[in-house]
C-alpha cells in the first residue's frame, strides 16, 4: 500500500511570496508616514537626554541621522536599506539595528512559541474534553473558566501571577529571562530559562487559550453531530478514537486558521508581556524605540514583524492543505 | 421461518424519561439467515429507529422501554456501548441513507474501509489492505488500488455508497441493515446499487434488512415485507403475497398510492392517496392508530388495538381486513 503523493504547490508558493513582498512594501511605506506624523524625532529625544536644547546641536544631529533630508528621499533611503537587508544604525542605542533586533529576536520567538503551544495544546485538550462531556459538569467547569479567562485583561493576569506564584509562593522568578549571575551553561541554562519562561508564556497564552477552548468545543460538537460520525460508530470504533481521529481532525481546521491570524496579535501582545515580566525581547525594544523616537529601529522592527506574520500565514495555509485534502492550493 | 438469525420481540422505544411518548409501540419480527426482509412505512413510522436500536445506536433523546433483540439466539446488550462495538460491523453491518455525508472527508476511502478490519480482526497491515482492495473490487469500483487513496470528495454518490457497502461487509457480517440505501441516489444508480446488494447477498449469504419507502424497490428485491405504521407492525407477508393480497387497509392504501400506468385506467386514471395524517407519537390512542384514516374503521377499531392475526406466513393487525385482491 502506497499513498499517492500530492505535488508540492510551487506555483501557489511563488504567488504568495510575491504577494507577501508587496504587502511588506506597503506596510513599510504606510508605517513610515504614520510614524513621521508623530511629533518629535530622535535628534530631539537625544538632545533632551543630553540636557540641551541648543538648535545648532539638534540640527547637527539631524544632519548626521539624515533627518534633514526631504521626506521622500528619507523614505527612498529607508526602502533601499530594506531591499539590501542593511537595516542601518541606531544612534540611540549606538548599535547596528540588525544586531539589536537579532539579539532580541530569539527571546521573543521563544516566548511567542511557548505561548502558542500552550494555547493550542490546552485549547485542544480542554475543548475536546468539554465537548465529550457537553452540558455535564466537566464541560460546565471548563466553559466557565474559559469565559472568565476570556474576560480578564492579560496584563492584570500577568501581575496577579507574579504576585501569587513568584512573590507569595516563590515557585518562579519574578522577572527576566535567566539568572545571569549564576553563569549557567548547557542544560542548567535551558532549565533556568524554562523556569523563567513559565509565567510570561502562561500570561500571554491565557486569553488565546480561552478562545481556542471555545472554538474547539463548538467545532467538536458540530462535527460529532455529523453523519460520518454515526457511520464510524456503526463500524464499532471506540469513542476515544472517534473523538480524536475523526471528530478532532475535522474540528481543528478552523483553529488552524485562527491561530494563523493570531500570530500578529501574539507579537503585539509581546510588548505588554515583555514589559510586565522584564523579558528582554523585541517587544520591549520596540517600546523603547518608540519613546526614544528611534524611527529607523522602530520601522525595522515593524517590517520584520510583518515578515513573520506573513510567513506564519503562509505556513498555516500550507499546513491547512496538508490537514484538509479537500483544499487545493492554486 | 426456519432459521431466524435476528429476532426482535415486543420492542418498545420511548422518548427518554417519557414512557408515555412511544416511538416504537411493541414491534416483533424476525430475519432468517440469508433472506431479505424489507421494512416499509412512511417517515416517522419507526423503521429507522428499529434499525438503530438493533445496532445499539439509539440517539440520546430516546431509550428502550421494553423488549428484546436476539442475534443468533443471544440477547444483544444494546445499551452497552462497549459490548455493542464488537457486534457492529463484525456481526451486523449497516449502510446509511446519505453516502455523501457517510465518510470522513479527511481520510482516503480505502483507509476508512481498513479501519473496520483493523478494529475487529488482528491481521497484518498488508493482508488487511489486500482485503480492502478485494472488497473495493467486489463492489465494482474501477481501479481499486488508485481509488482506495482517493478522498471522499473526489467520488460520486454511487461510488461512495459502494465504499460504504464495502465498509459494512468488510468483516463478513451475518446481517446487513440497509437504511434507505438508494434514496439519495439517481434512479439509474439506485438500480445498480440494489443489483450489487443482491449479488453480494448471493455470494456471501448475508441477510439484508432493507428499510425503505420505495415499494418498487421492495417488489424486486425483498423475500418478505413488513409494513409499519406509527410505531406498530401493520402487516407482514412474503413479498408476492403482500403485493397481490394486502390485508391491512394501510398496506392497501400504500399500494394504491403507488403510480402504476397499467393500473391507472382501472382506478379511473386517479392516483388514490390515503386521507389524513399520521397521529402524533404523544397521542395516547387506545385503538388502532390507523383508524382515523381508515375506510373500514368501526367503533371497535377506535376502542381496542387489534391483535395480530396469522394466515400462514401472512400476518396483519386489523379488525376488518381487506378481502378483495388487487387488480
Amino acid at each position: 500500500m502506497k499513498p499517492i503523493r500530492r505535488r508540492f504547490p510551487w506555483a501557489f508558493l511563488a504567488k504568495r511570496v510575491a504577494y507577501g513582498a508587496l504587502a511588506m512594501l506597503a506596510i513599510a511605506i504606510i508605517n513610515f508616514f504614520l510614524l513621521k506624523l508623530a511629533p518629535g524625532d530622535a535628534a530631539e529625544a537625544l538632545a533632551g537626554q543630553a540636557g540641551t536644547a541648543d538648535p545648532a546641536y539638534i540640527a547637527q544631529l539631524r544632519a548626521q541621522f539624515g533627518l534633514d533630508q526631504p521626506l521622500l528621499s528619507q523614505l527612498w533611503a529607508f526602502l533601499v536599506r530594506l531591499a539590501t537587508l542593511d537595516l542601518g544604525y541606531s544612534y540611540v542605542f549606538n548599535e547596528r539595528v540588525s544586531v539589536l533586533i537579532f539579539s532580541r529576536m530569539p527571546a521573543t520567538l521563544m516566548l511567542m512559541g511557548a505561548a502558542i503551544v500552550i494555547a493550542v495544546i490546552g485549547g485542544i485538550v480542554f475543548g475536546v474534553t468539554a465537548a465529550r462531556y457537553a452540558n455535564r459538569w466537566p464541560d460546565r467547569v471548563i466553559s466557565f473558566v474559559a469565559l472568565l479567562l476570556y474576560g480578564t485583561p492579560p496584563y492584570w493576569i500577568g501581575l496577579m501571577m507574579i504576585l501569587i506564584f513568584a512573590v507569595t509562593l516563590g515557585w518562579t522568578p519574578t522577572s527576566g529571562m535567566e539568572n545571569v549571575l549564576a553563569f549557567n551553561t548547557g542544560w542548567d541554562r535551558v532549565a533556568d530559562i524554562a523556569h523563567h519562561l513559565i509565567l510570561p508564556a502562561l500570561a500571554q497564552s491565557i486569553f488565546y487559550l480561552a478562545i481556542y477552548i471555545r472554538l474547539v468545543r463548538a467545532g467538536m460538537l458540530e462535527v460529532l453531530s455529523l453523519d460520518f460520525i454515526r457511520v464510524a460508530r456503526a463500524k464499532g470504533i471506540s469513542e476515544r478514537r472517534l473523538s480524536y481521529r475523526h471528530a478532532l481532525r475535522n474540528a481543528v481546521l478552523p483553529l488552524v486558521t485562527v491561530v494563523g491570524t493570531n500570530v500578529g496579535n501574539f507579537l503585539g501582545g509581546a510588548v505588554l508581556t515583555e514589559t510586565v515580566f522584564s523579558w528582554p525581547g523585541v517587544g520591549r525594544l520596540m517600546f523603547d524605540a518608540m519613546f526614544q523616537r528611534d524611527l529607523n529601529l522602530l520601522l525595522s522592527i515593524l517590517v520584520l514583524s510583518s515578515f513573520f506574520v506573513i510567513l506564519a500565514n503562509l505556513i498555516v495555509d500550507l499546513l491547512y492543505a496538508v490537514i484538509n485534502p479537500t483544499v487545493e492550493l492554486k | 421461518m426456519s432459521n431466524p438469525i435476528l429476532q426482535v420481540e415486543n420492542l418498545q422505544i420511548c422518548v427518554r424519561k417519557k414512557p408515555g411518548v412511544l416511538i416504537l409501540r411493541g414491534v416483533s419480527f424476525h430475519v432468517n439467515a440469508g433472506e431479505t426482509l424489507a421494512i416499509v412505512g412512511e417517515s416517522g413510522c419507526g423503521k429507522s429507529m428499529t434499525s438503530l436500536a438493533i445496532m445499539g445506536l439509539l440517539p440520546d433523546a430516546v431509550e428502550k422501554l421494553s423488549g428484546t433483540i436476539r442475534f443468533k439466539g443471544r440477547e444483544l446488550p444494546i445499551t452497552d456501548n462497549r459490548a455493542m462495538r464488537k457486534v457492529r460491523a463484525a456481526e451486523i453491518g449497516m449502510v446509511f441513507q446519505e453516502p455523501m455525508a457517510a465518510l470522513d472527508p479527511l481520510y482516503p476511502v480505502g483507509k476508512q474501509v481498513l479501519e473496520v478490519i483493523e478494529e475487529h480482526e488482528k491481521l497484518p497491515r498488508a493482508m488487511a489492505w489486500a482485503r480492502v482492495i478485494d472488497l473495493l473490487t467486489k463492489v465494482d469500483l474501477p481501479n481499486p488500488e488508485t481509488l482506495a487513496w482517493s478522498y471522499p470528495h473526489k467520488l460520486s454518490g454511487g461510488q461512495l455508497q459502494r465504499v460504504v457497502i464495502a465498509m459494512a461487509l468488510a468483516c463478513n457480517p451475518d446481517v446487513l441493515i440497509a437504511d434507505e440505501p438508494t434514496t439519495a441516489l439517481d434512479v439509474t444508480v439506485q438500480a445498480q446499487i440494489m443489483r450489487l446488494l443482491k449479488r453480494l447477498q448471493r455470494d456471501t449469504g448475508v441477510a439484508i434488512v432493507l428499510i425503505t419507502h420505495n415499494l418498487g424497490l421492495v417488489a424486486h428485491t425483498a423475500d418478505r415485507v413488513m409494513v409499519m405504521y406509527a410505531g406498530n407492525k401493520a402487516e407482514e407477508a412474503p413479498t408476492r403475497d403482500l403485493f397481490l393480497n394486502p390485508r391491512h387497509p394501510y398496506t392497501r392504501g400504500l399500494l394504491d398510492a403507488t403510480p402504476n400506468p397499467e393500473r391507472a385506467s382501472a382506478q379511473g386514471g386517479v392516483l388514490r392517496e390515503i386521507p389524513g395524517t399520521v397521529p402524533s407519537i404523544a397521542d395516547p390512542m387506545p385503538g388502532c392508530r390507523f383508524a382515523p384514516r381508515c375506510p373500514n374503521a368501526s367503533d371497535l377499531c377506535h376502542a381496542r388495538f387489534p391483535d395480530p392475526t396469522y394466515e400462514g406466513a401472512h400476518g396483519y393487525a386489523c379488525h376488518h381486513p381487506v378481502t378483495d385482491a388487487r387488480v
